[in-house]
C-alpha cells in the first residue's frame, strides 16, 4: 500500500515532472497468469451461458440460489484471496480483468462479487493480522461467508469522516460495545462478514481524548446486528442493498483491523484499491452492449442504406471505441502500477473510476440511441445496462468528490514545493491528507522534465501534444495555487477543470505507452487501428485540455455560483414566458 | 480403471474464419482456441468412471505449443496426467493423427480410450475409427449412453433416425456425442491444481501425410433477400422473379 514517499505519476505531473519510467513499457501479465485467467474466464463464460439469466435477475431483483451456490463452488468468491488462504490469488490486473469480464456478463453479479472482494474483505487482506486472515479468509474465499464494506451512514456519505457509529472499549470484558446505523450497504442482506467503520475515543500523546475511526470485523451472528429491508433500486437489482443496524454489539478487541484510530486510512485505501474493479466492470458492460448494437446498425436499413453507412452513426461507433481503448489503457496501466507495489496509484485509480464510469454511461447511452426505439424496450438489454451503470458515478466516491481529490491531492506537493500556502492545503477535505503523503524531497532531487522517452514515429505527434499540455497543465496548476492561495479548496469549478485535464493527459500517455509497446511486439502494420486510435484520442484530448486550461482564467464561475444561489433561494424555476402562467 | 482421453484444441465456436493470403491455410493469428466441445464429454465421462471405479485419467493431445491451454482445461476439469505429443503444425491428415496417437496409446495399458466424436474445426470424424483399426480394439462411435460393468461395455450410439446398442469388451475405444453427460465446469481450485501438474512433452511420431490440401475457399457470398410485397398483389411479380431470375419454377 502507498505509505510514504512513493512516486506518483500524476502528482509529479502537476509539479512539472514527467515520471515516464513508471509508465513505459506498458505492463503485461506474465504468461502463466494469462493462461490461468483465460481458463477462469472460460469457466465463467460457460457457467454464465448456462445459468445466468440477466433479464430474470433484473425482473426478480434477486440472484437465484443456484447461481450464488455455483459461483461459490467454482471459487469466484476468492479471486483475490492469496493461495495460502484458500483463494485463487489473482494479481490486481488479473482481478480487474475478471471483474470486467463479469461486468460484461451481468452487472448485478459483478457488484455482488466486487462488493464482497474489491471492498468487503479488502481491509482484512491489506491490514489484517495473520491470525485474522487464517480465521476468515478461507471461509470468505469459499463463499461460506459473504463480505460487506460498511462505511456509509445516513449522515455521512461523501464526508465519510463524519460517521456517527460508536465503539466504546469495555476493558473488563475485552470487547467493544458497538452502536450505529449503516446505509446502502452492498451485500447487506447476504453478508456474514462485515467490515464496519466506527469512531472510538482515543487518548492522544498529549493526553486529550479524540474520536477516531477504527475498522472492525463484525459477524452477522453477533447479538445486536440486524438488517433492514432490501432497497428498491433503479438498477443492479439483483445485488443486495440494505441498511445495517448495530445495537450494543459486543465486538472482541482482536477484531480490530489495523491500528485502533487508523480506520479512516484503512477505509480510504480499501476504496483506492477497489476503484479499479468498478472501472473494469463499467467497461465490461459497455463492451457487452456494443455487440448487439453493432449487429443492429449493420442490418437495419433506412433510406436504402444500413445505419452503419450514416456518418453520425459512424461518429458514435468510432468515439465509443476510442474512449473505450483509452480508458482501458488507463485501467490496465494503473493495475500494473498496483502490482508493482512501489508506486502511489491513488490518483490514477480515481481517474480510472471517473473516466470509466462516464465513458461507459455515455457509450451505453449511444448504443441505446443507435438502435432507436428498440433501445427503449424492456426486452433488450440497453435500458437495463444503463440503469445498472448509473450508480457507478455515485458510489465508491462520487465523480465530483473524486475530481476534487485528483486536483487537491495532485497539487498539494506543488503547493508545498512552492511554499506559498503551506499547511492550508493539507486537509482540504477531511481525510484526503492520508492519501497524499508523496514526499516532497523526492521531487527536490529532480529538475523539471519536459520530455518523455522516444516513442515509435507513428506516435510522435501524440507524444509532443502530451508533453506540451502536460507542461501547460503544470503552469496552470501553479497559477491556480498562486492566485487563489488557500482558497483553492473552494474553487471547485477550477478543480474540476484541472482534474479533467489531468485525466485526459493520463489517458493520452496510457494510450501512447500501450500502443508503443504493442508496435514493438507486433510491428507497425499490425497495429494500424491502434495507432489511429492513439492519435485521434491525443488530438481530441489536447483540445479538451486546452479548453479546460483556458477556462481556468477566463470563465463565468462567479455568475454560475450566484445564479445557483438565487435558484436555491427561490426553490423553483421562476422565469415565465406568459404573465398568467402557473409555474411548475 | 486406467483411462486415456484424446483431446484436440480447436478454434472457438464463435470464430470468424480468416484465410492466410495464399489461401493455403486458416489464419490463426486472431483465433481464440478452446478445448474441442465434444472432447469435454469424453473428459467428463472419464472423470465419472474414475469416481465410480477408481483409477487414473490421462489426457493426450497432439499439436503445436499453443495446445497447452486446452490440455490445462482438461486437467482443470479433473484429469490426473497429461501427455503433449508435439508437432510444429497440426497434420491435415487424420490418418497421421491416428498413427501418432496409436503409437502413444499402445504401450499405455489403458482399459478405455475416450475421444470426442469429431473435432469441430476440420470435422473429419475419422480418428476414433482409424484408431480402433490401428490398435486392434473395438471402437464404438457417436455414443450417447455408456455402461461399463467389469470388462463388459454396453454403448448406445446415434445412427440415422435410430439408436443402436453395441456390446463389446474392454479395452475399447469410445467416441462421445452430446447428450452422454453434462460436462462439469473447471473450478478455480481445479485450475490451480492443473497449474501444478507437469505436462509430459514428447515429439509425435509422424507418418507421411497422404492428404494434400490444395487450397481453401470462402463460401460464395449470398445475395441479400428481396421482399416483393406483402399482399396478394405481389404474387404475379413473385412468380415472375422465381421463374425468370431465380429460375426455380
Amino acid at each position: 500500500m502507498p505509505s510514504k514517499a512513493l512516486p506518483s505519476f500524476s502528482k509529479a505531473l502537476f509539479s512539472g515532472i514527467l515520471l515516464d519510467e513508471l509508465l513505459f513499457p506498458y505492463p503485461k501479465m506474465d504468461k502463466e497468469e494469462a493462461e490461468n485467467l483465460k481458463l477462469v474466464q472460460e469457466t465463467f463464460k460457460k457457467f454464465a451461458d448456462d445459468k445466468i439469466d440477466s433479464q430474470k435477475i433484473d425482473e426478480e431483483a434477486h440472484i437465484p440460489d443456484e447461481v450464488m451456490n455455483g459461483l461459490k463452488e467454482l471459487g469466484f468468491m476468492g479471486l483475490s484471496v492469496p493461495e495460502k488462504y484458500g483463494g485463487f490469488g489473482l494479481s490486481n490486473t488479473g482481478y480487474v480483468k475478471m471483474l470486467e469480464f463479469i461486468g460484461g456478463t451481468d452487472p448485478s453479479v459483478a457488484i455482488m462479487l466486487g462488493g464482497h472482494q474489491s471492498i468487503g474483505y479488502k481491509a482484512l487482506i491489506l491490514y489484517g493480522t495473520d491470525e485474522q486472515k487464517k480465521k476468515y479468509l478461507p471461509k470468505l474465499a469459499s463463499g461460506e461467508m459473504v463480505a460487506s464494506y460498511c462505511l456509509t451512514e445516513p449522515g455521512a456519505g461523501s464526508d465519510a469522516a463524519g460517521i456517527q457509529s460508536k465503539a466504546v472499549r469495555d476493558e473488563k470484558r475485552g470487547v467493544y460495545i458497538l452502536n450505529g446505523n449503516k446505509q446502502w450497504i452492498t451485500n447487506a442482506g447476504i453478508a456474514d462478514f462485515l467490515t464496519v467503520f466506527a469512531k472510538e475515543p482515543i487518548t492522544d500523546k498529549d493526553g486529550k481524548v479524540k474520536e477516531k475511526i477504527s475498522a472492525f470485523i463484525v459477524t452477522r451472528d453477533m447479538k445486536g446486528v440486524s438488517v433492514g429491508k432490501e432497497e428498491n433500486k433503479l438498477g443492479l437489482k439483483g445485488s443486495s442493498t440494505a441498511s445495517l443496524f448495530f445495537e450494543d454489539v459486543e465486538v472482541p478487541f482482536e477484531n480490530v483491523i489495523g491500528e485502533p484510530g487508523k480506520g479512516f486510512k484503512v477505509a480510504m485505501n480499501v476504496l483506492n484499491a477497489g476503484r479499479l474493479g468498478l472501472s473494469g466492470g463499467s467497461l465490461g458492460a459497455l463492451k457487452h452492449v456494443m455487440r448487439p448494437a453493432l449487429a443492429h446498425i449493420k442490418e437495419r436499413r433506412q433510406f436504402g442504406k444500413t445505419l452503419s453507412e450514416f456518418e453520425m452513426i459512424k461518429e458514435k461507433v468510432a468515439q465509443m471505441t476510442i474512449d473505450l481503448f483509452a480508458t482501458e489503457s488507463m485501467i490496465y496501466l494503473t493495475s500494473g502500477l498496483m502490482d508493482r507495489g512501489d508506486v502511489d496509484y491513488s490518483l490514477e485509480a480515481a481517474m480510472c473510476k471517473v473516466r470509466a464510469t462516464e465513458v461507459a454511461w455515455n457509450g451505453i447511452n449511444e448504443c441505446l440511441q443507435m438502435v432507436g426505439g428498440l433501445g427503449f424496450m424492456k426486452e433488450y438489454p440497453y435500458q437495463r445496462l444503463m440503469r445498472d451503470g448509473r450508480v457507478n458515478m455515485i458510489f465508491e466516491g462520487t465523480n465530483e468528490i473524486l475530481r476534487m481529490f485528483i486536483t487537491l491531492a495532485g497539487i498539494r506537493d506543488e503547493g508545498e514545493y512552492l511554499k506559498k500556502i503551506g499547511e492550508a492545503l493539507k486537509g482540504p477535505i477531511k481525510g484526503f491528507g492520508v492519501l497524499t503523503d508523496y514526499a516532497t524531497q523526492w521531487l527536490k532531487d529532480r529538475v523539471m522534465t519536459e520530455h518523455i522517452r522516444d516513442v515509435h514515429p507513428s506516435l510522435a505527434n501524440a507524444k509532443v501534444q502530451f508533453e506540451t499540455w502536460a507542461k501547460n497543465t503544470h503552469f496552470s496548476a501553479e497559477r491556480f495555487i498562486m492566485h487563489h492561495g488557500k482558497n483553492v479548496i473552494y474553487r471547485e469549478m477550477r478543480q474540476e477543470r484541472l482534474a479533467n485535464a489531468a485525466i485526459d493527459l493520463f489517458g493520452m500517455i496510457s494510450t501512447i505507452s500501450r500502443v508503443d509497446s504493442l508496435i514493438a511486439e507486433k510491428g507497425e502494420e499490425k497495429c494500424k487501428h491502434e495507432i489511429m486510435i492513439a492519435n485521434v484520442f491525443a488530438d481530441q484530448a489536447w483540445r479538451r485540455v486546452r479548453r479546460n486550461l483556458l477556462m481556468m482564467d477566463s470563465n463565468a464561475d462567479r455568475q454560475m455560483g450566484e445564479l445557483s444561489d438565487f435558484m436555491v433561494k427561490q426553490g423553483f424555476y421562476p422565469f415565465a414566458t406568459e404573465s398568467m402562467e402557473i409555474l411548475l | 480403471m486406467n483411462i486415456a482421453v484424446c483431446v484436440k484444441q480447436v478454434p472457438d465456436t464463435e470464430t470468424k474464419v480468416k484465410l492466410t493470403e495464399d489461401k493455403k491455410a486458416v489464419d490463426e493469428s486472431e483465433i481464440n482456441f478452446i478445448l474441442n466441445p465434444y472432447d469435454e464429454f469424453a473428459v467428463e465421462e472419464a472423470l465419472q468412471l474414475k469416481e465410480k471405479y477408481d483409477g487414473e485419467v490421462t489426457v493426450i493431445s497432439l499439436g503445436p505449443d499453443r495446445i497447452s491451454s486446452a490440455i490445462r482445461s482438461a486437467l482443470a476439469m479433473g484429469a490426473d496426467k497429461a501427455i503433449h505429443l508435439q508437432v510444429d503444425e497440426n497434420p491435415q491428415d487424420p490418418n497421421v493423427v491416428a498413427n501418432a496417437l496409436a503409437a502413444e496409446l499402445k504401450n499405455g495399458g489403458y482399459d478405455l480410450i475416450l475421444l470426442g466424436k469429431q473435432a469441430i474445426d476440420d470435422d473429419h470424424t475419422q480418428v476414433p475409427s482409424i484408431l480402433g483399426e490401428k490398435l486392434g480394439l473395438p471402437s464404438v462411435t457417436v455414443v450417447i449412453k455408456l455402461n461399463i460393468d467389469g470388462d463388459k461395455v454396453v454403448a448406445e450410439r446415434e445412427i440415422d433416425g435410430a439408436h443402436e446398442i453395441v456390446e463389446c469388451t474392454l479395452p475399447a475405444i469410445i467416441s462421445t456425442q452430446r447428450g452422454l453427460n453434462e460436462p462439469r465446469y473447471a473450478s478455480l481450485k481445479g485450475i490451480m491444481r492443473a497449474k501444478k501438474i507437469q505436462i509430459e512433452q514428447k515429439p509425435a511420431q509422424l507418418s507421411d501425410d497422404q492428404l494434400n490440401i490444395i487450397g481453401f475457399e470462402y463460401p460464395p457470398q449470398k445475395n441479400p433477400g428481396k421482399i416483393v410485397g406483402d399482399s396478394a398483389d405481389a404474387v404475379p411479380e413473385l412468380l415472375r422473379l422465381l421463374h425468370e431470375e431465380a429460375k426455380v419454377i
